[in-house]
């Protein structure tokens, strides 16, 4: 078994992991409350201080790095709802960046509907399959996979 | 916790929130978390119905 890997992470930091066919950002969430919406109502989630939010992106140039920064200010900086599509709505396919939120985030790149009642799964390039990305006190652990071949970078939220 | 707009459309009704009642404004609503507070009132003097 791997040893989980630790690394700090500051509120204003991402942690940002590029592989070659995608790129995950992970920040603090800090403790808030945030809402996500769905077809038929809305749910208010409640953050705490180590809680995460995961946006994975579907691609990795320049473009996706940024706006994996974007999507994570919005959700975070600006509360932007966190939007769940219903099953079969047409532009699931076509999001690029997907994010989750809660202390611990697998991500999979094979989920079948309705098996993961646990609900901490997020969708993610192969190479990332089977991460898991848990907040610790001060910082992230990711465990589950060999993470020695992801450039592994730390972004700042806010540019000056 | 939770997906959004997940490619592989997660199925967001087995979030399974809990259903509050916030016994300062009568609010109702479904949370998530450990400490929940009233979204409209901000007050914590809520109760799991």
């Amino acid at each position: 078994m791997m040893a989980p890997e630790t690394i700090e992470l500051g509120f204003e930091e991402i942690l940002c992991l590029c592989g070659n066919d995608g790129v995950i950002g992970v920040v603090k969430a800090g403790a808030g409350q945030f809402f996500i919406e769905t077809d038929d109502c809305e749910i208010a989630l409640f953050t705490e201080e180590d809680d995460l939010f995961v946006a994975s992106g579907f691609g990795t140039d320049e473009r996706m790095i940024e706006g994996i920064r974007c999507m994570l200010y919005l959700v975070r900086e600006v509360e932007s709802p966190l939007i769940a599509l219903p099953k079969d709505h047409p532009a699931s396919g076509r999001l690029k960046i997907v994010v989750s939120a809660g202390v611990e985030t697998t991500i999979s790149c094979g989920i079948t509907p309705g098996t993961h009642p646990e609900q901490n799964v997020l969708c993610g390039m192969s190479e990332f399959d089977g991460l898991r990305i848990v907040g610790v006190a001060g910082g992230v652990q990711l465990r589950g996979i060999d993470t020695s071949k992801i450039d592994i970078r730390k972004l700042r939220m806010y540019e000056l | 916790m939770c997906s959004v707009g997940d490619v592989t459309s997660i199925d967001v009704t087995t979030l399974a929130p809990g259903e509050y009642e916030c016994m300062d404004c009568n609010n109702k609503f479904k949370g998530i978390g450990k400490k929940v507070t009233c979204p409209s009132c901000k007050s914590s003097n809520v109760k799991k119905v």
